[in-house]
């Protein structure tokens, strides 16, 4: 019994590994350097939008606004990376203020009313997204500097900026959750918001800081995105909370809230991503792609419930 | 400007009295594509030249959005409606609706199944072979293609699709060695990209995507990888971003598609039908080529 | 015991209302330094607002509260915690994610190198000591979610003490936990004591609160009745004044005649919970099962139920062998059953006291799968009366009810179904004195009318209070089957730790 308790824990670790196998098997290229650099470039977006989502979710909160604030962040700072306007940390600056702003404002509003964070979320989802389309009224924003372009699509010593960027904001999320007070009380007040409140915490405090968090998260991935197509695009970001909500339970979040690492979830967006790359390199229509996702969630989850019933 | 007249119709009888003013319903397929906004502003700036009152809405990719759209337009009786469709067979009942309403409806762009008073817009076919026999005859008639298709199922990705097929068709030695849908992204066309160069690398000596925002999204993963000046690349639309990377070399060709007269046919084809005058029941604006040769011709 | 001359804590004219309901009227409180105080009172009396607006939780309209000599008029929860007040909720408010170390320091983190930067060595050493202090045994690194409830209410217990609290407030601190541990939880209230430690004692359970609180204050329906040192107040008057009547016996009276064999049990048995179970409850007898927790008296409840199922044995309902593998079956058969986990089993909260208890016999109330409104209002109008179930309206949620209310509404959904055996599993715990009675009533109603009723309790004296026999458990064998005679505390104890 201690062993499949051990197997649930371990559980994604070793799908991800024989997914791998299986790929490797199948496509000579896959195993290639040049293969996984590709790969975890293009994870680094979703896998920023669920860093932050993972806040969220351990909280038992959830926002399916990403997507929309990665295109509000995309536009406003594509509008001010023009060349030869402002200097490049201008946009970046700006634009993760933005993502920072929703985020809170988000945060504000689920504390105060007590409206769920689902609907919350889903309205400033659609808010957003008429907020992006209005900045760039209706039109993409392209000619952007070379210093803004090389966040995105930049290497140095030959490994893309992007990677470096998933590399810190990887650890300082799984640090701020692990090593700190605030991260232990984002879990209490997953796991038993009552008894976290009864202990003087915080409560509205912490969930201001995660959702606040996580548009700031969002930001940088909307510039990571607008930098690497070089546009920033009013209509971009469509369904991302999806892939970053799929990629945290994947990695062990629960809705309920209490559970969730920022090591799963970064295994749950390179699985994700993993099988996005695998597929193409079949040649396997887009379609199956998202049967496969759907069938791994479900999954993860069943998986979940198992190990909580023991 | 040449004018392919096809046929002729005759207006419907309409019962309705011209004394008050014009009211034409317009639904364009995504007011978020810079192409359908180039065909939408230009209806709009010919209709406040003609005086005449448009209701424009976005059906944002939705089909089902589009047909309710078109049947508020015929409870609010407008005098005409034009409609740039999402799906061929899903926005048909849009069209049927309308002519049983004695509305007149014009397409613009893109076709349906069912029959409109009217269609304006440009044989996507014909654009899918100006692009692949440009490939072919960069490629000396020897090479292997990639295809990046639009959102499978709609009317211009279709049509571009046969198109191309036609021209591999007529090269034996021109081999389409994958092609996927990048659903119009350019995100997703470069995610792409990438995929296929891991797969295919050197193999890859030409590129066809369906539009300029996939286009452009294959050009930068070449880049990227330091492949773009072995690989041709050619996309349709012809949009300022692909104006501007076929003038600097680094998309090799764009296919304009005139959405200017597109939209200007579109509202006087209505006006036309509306005041009873002889119109033209389908027009083909014929596709341009847009090379480094001729790029100046097209930047505004 | 030597009397501590000092108030450390004074309530003078508290008052609360909600909504127009006065939880509180002109309640006074005072409170010792180094005694244990003891607030009885029924539910509904107040007991737990009083403790919400001590501890912060709440804020009241009217009055004062001093605590070692200052006012608490505009402190809120952190504030009070850190000036020495703490509580030990009846819930269990734990966090089951994280460890016992982590959940006893939860708000109180030690820190180093950074600002924030959590020191879980530092943590753990801390609650190590701590436990080991206290004589409890469990590992600081496990995780709250793998602790029996006694483990956690240990817990609970250490993390007030770490708070280096001056009045600790214990609300039914051992509702679920065993003799021996309640042993330990008062010689630590008794260290406690010593250290000058004031404890507020909140029990339903007479014999507890006579071993360990010093004074007794009585509550009742939100107003102050009356304080008293507990050897000045014997059991009787205790009741009266929490009562406000005099209770003449605490079990009512049985006059039931017994009638035939209505359920028969034999050699009952699943692996790993009670293997050989053999009994039989004849109508109008009160059958008891006793045992320790974890005996299995609760497991050959529901095996019988249809909610387990079992590896051998045999159910015979009047006679006739039955199968049952659903608590549809079991109904069919005439079978019911009230859970001990009232809330988890019992009844739907957020719905009303009237579709809660029709629930389980909507059939008799339905028409072509509509539901006969007036018909449903009308029966269950009548089983409110009948058990005399204290609701507003019967439109009212359970969940605003009083235990002991909530339970009549489960016992009455389950009677709406007629079944001629009854189970009930712990039917009075958490439930106080007044509604304990009407519940004894009940069952005595029931035996009366010709039923059989199982009766499992923890709590001796209603088993030796109310059973005709006595079937006793030990490690979930059968050790014992007592007539009324031999069912005595000594013999039923011996057998049940056989």
């Amino acid at each position: 019994m201690p062993f499949i308790k051990k197997l649930g824990q371990y559980g994604i670790i070793i799908a991800f590994l024989a997914i791998c196998l299986l790929l490797s098997f199948i496509s000579p290229r896959f195993l290639t350097l040049s293969n996984w650099t590709i790969i975890i470039t293009q994870v680094s977006i979703n896998a920023l939008l669920a860093f932050g989502v993972t806040f969220v979710i351990i909280t038992g909160g959830i926002d399916l606004s990403l997507g929309s604030m990665v295109a509000v962040t995309g536009v406003v700072a594509a509008s001010l990376a023009h060349p030869d306007t402002y200097p490049v940390v201008v946009p970046v600056m700006v634009g993760l203020l933005s993502g920072v702003l929703m985020g809170g404002l988000n945060g504000l509003i689920i504390t105060k009313s007590k409206v769920p964070p689902f609907i919350v979320t889903l309205g400033m989802m659609t808010i957003g997204r008429g907020l992006a389309l209005i900045l760039s009224r209706g039109r993409p924003i392209s000619n952007l500097s070379n210093a803004f372009n090389f966040i995105g699509g930049g290497s140095i010593f030959g490994i893309p900026l992007p990677i470096f960027i998933l590399i810190i904001a990887f650890f300082i999320c799984h640090i701020l959750l692990k090593k700190t007070v605030l991260g232990r009380y984002i879990y209490a007040i997953g796991g038993n918001e009552q008894a976290a409140q009864a202990s003087g915490i915080r409560v509205n405090k912490v969930k201001m800081a995660v959702y606040t968090i996580c548009g700031g998260l969002a930001a940088l991935a909307g510039i990571l995105l607008t930098s690497r197509i070089t546009t920033g695009q009013p209509n971009a970001g469509a369904g991302f909370e999806l892939d970053a909500i799929a990629a945290a339970i994947i990695g062990g979040a629960s809705t309920s809230g209490g559970t969730g690492t920022m090591t799963g979830t970064l295994i749950g967006a390179l699985l994700i991503g993993v099988i996005s790359n695998g597929l193409d390199l079949l040649n396997v229509t887009s379609y199956y792609q998202q049967v496969v996702m759907g069938a791994i969630i479900i999954g993860a989850v069943v998986l979940d419930s198992w190990n909580k019933n023991k | 400007m040449l004018l392919f007249a096809l046929g002729c119709g005759q207006a419907n009888d309409s019962e309705k009295t011209q004394s008050k003013k014009t009211i034409i319903g317009v639904t364009m397929l995504s007011m978020q594509n810079e192409f359908i906004v180039n065909v939408s502003d230009e209806i709009e700036k010919k209709a406040n030249e003609a005086g005449v009152e448009l209701i424009m809405v976005d059906a944002e990719h939705s089909p089902l959005k589009q047909v309710e759209q078109v049947e508020s337009f015929i409870a609010q009786g407008v005098d005409a409606i034009i409609m740039n469709p999402c799906e061929v067979e899903a926005s048909s009942p849009a069209v049927t609706k309308a002519v049983a309403a004695n509305i007149p409806i014009i397409n613009v762009n893109s076709e349906t199944s069912a029959q409109p008073t009217a269609f304006v817009g440009s044989d996507d076919r014909e654009s899918g072979r100006i692009a692949m026999k440009f490939i072919a005859e960069k490629l000396g008639g020897k090479g292997n293609v990639v295809m990046i298709h639009g959102y499978i199922g709609q009317a211009a990705q279709i049509k571009r699709e046969e198109g191309a097929r036609e021209i591999l068709k007529d090269y034996p030695n021109l081999k389409l060695i994958a092609h996927q849908t990048a659903e119009w992204d350019r995100a997703k066309a470069m995610s792409l990209m990438e995929n296929w160069i891991q797969s295919y690398s050197k193999d890859i000596n030409a590129v066809f995507a369906q539009n300029d925002e996939m286009g452009m999204g294959a050009v930068k993963a070449l880049t990227d990888a330091g492949m773009k000046d072995k690989v041709v690349v050619v996309s349709i639309d012809a949009i300022p971003d692909a104006l501007q990377a076929v003038k600097k070399g680094t998309l090799d060709a764009t296919v304009f598609q005139n959405a200017k007269q597109q939209g200007r046919n579109a509202i006087e084809t209505a006006l036309k039908i509306i005041k009873k005058e002889k119109f033209e029941k389908q027009q083909l604006i014929p596709f341009q080529l847009v090379t480094k040769q001729n790029v100046d011709g097209f930047t505004r | 015991m030597p009397h501590p001359p000092n108030f450390t804590l004074q309530v003078r004219h508290l008052t609360k209302s909600f909504g127009g309901v006065k939880a509180l009227d002109d309640v006074q409180f005072d409170l010792r330094i180094g005694e244990v105080h003891a607030l009885m009172g029924e539910n509904g009396a107040g007991k737990s607002t009083l403790m919400k607006i001590l501890i912060g939780m709440l804020k009241p309209d009217a009055g004062t509260i001093t605590f070692e000599g200052s006012s608490l008029q505009n402190c809120d929860v952190n504030e009070i915690m850190q000036k020495g007040i703490s509580m030990i909720h009846q819930e269990m408010l734990v966090i089951p994610e994280l460890t016992v170390a982590q959940n006893i320091f939860l708000g109180r983190e030690s820190t180093h190198w950074f600002p924030n930067w959590l020191d879980d060595e530092a943590i753990d050493k801390k609650a190590q000591l701590l436990l080991s202090q206290m004589g409890i045994n469990i590992e600081v690194t496990t995780q709250m979610k793998y602790l029996s409830v006694a483990e956690m209410q240990m817990v609970e217990i250490a993390k007030a003490i770490s708070n280096n609290a001056k009045v600790i407030i214990m609300d039914e601190p051992t509702s679920a936990i065993s003799d021996k541990e309640v042993t330990t939880l008062f010689k630590i209230i008794r260290e406690l004591k010593a250290k000058g430690v004031a404890i507020i004692y909140i029990s339903h359970k007479m014999e507890e609160i006579y071993a360990i609180a010093d004074t007794i204050t009585v509550l009742r329906d939100g107003r102050y009745i009356a304080t008293k040192p507990s050897v000045e107040l014997d059991k009787k008057s205790l009741i009266a004044l929490m009562v406000g009547r005099e209770l003449s016996d605490l079990f009512p009276p049985q006059t039931a005649t017994k009638g035939n064999v209505l359920l028969s049990v034999r050699n009952l048995s699943s692996k790993g919970k009670f293997s050989a179970i053999n009994f039989e409850v004849k109508a109008g007898e009160v059958l008891g099962i006793a045992g320790l927790m974890g005996a299995g008296r609760t497991e050959i409840a529901r095996a019988i139920y249809g909610l387990d199922a079992f590896d051998t044995g045999e159910i015979f309902v009047k006679g006739q062998k039955v199968v049952i593998t659903s608590p549809q079956d079991a109904l069919k058969n005439g079978i019911g059953y009230v859970s001990e986990d009232r809330k988890g089993l019992g009844f739907i909260p957020n719905m009303s006291v009237k579709h809660n208890i029709s629930l389980g016999s909507l059939a008799r109330y339905t028409k072509i799968g509509f539901v006969q409104t007036q018909k449903e209002q009308i029966i269950v109008t009548q089983t409110v009366k009948d058990l005399k179930i204290k609701t507003a309206t019967i439109n009212q949620k359970v969940a605003q009810l009083s235990g002991g209310n909530q339970q009549k509404v489960v016992i009455g959904k389950l009677l709406l179904s007629n079944p001629e055996i009854i189970i009930l599993d712990e039917p009075t715990r958490g439930i106080d004195i007044g509604a304990k009675f009407e519940i004894y009533k009940l069952i005595n109603e029931l035996t009366a009318k010709g039923k059989a009723v199982v009766m499992i309790s923890s709590e001796l004296p209603e088993i030796l209070g109310m059973s005709d026999r006595v079937l006793v458990l030990s490690k979930g064998n059968q050790t014992a089957l007592l007539s009324k005679e031999e069912a005595t505390q000594e013999n039923i104890m011996r057998y049940a730790i056989h």
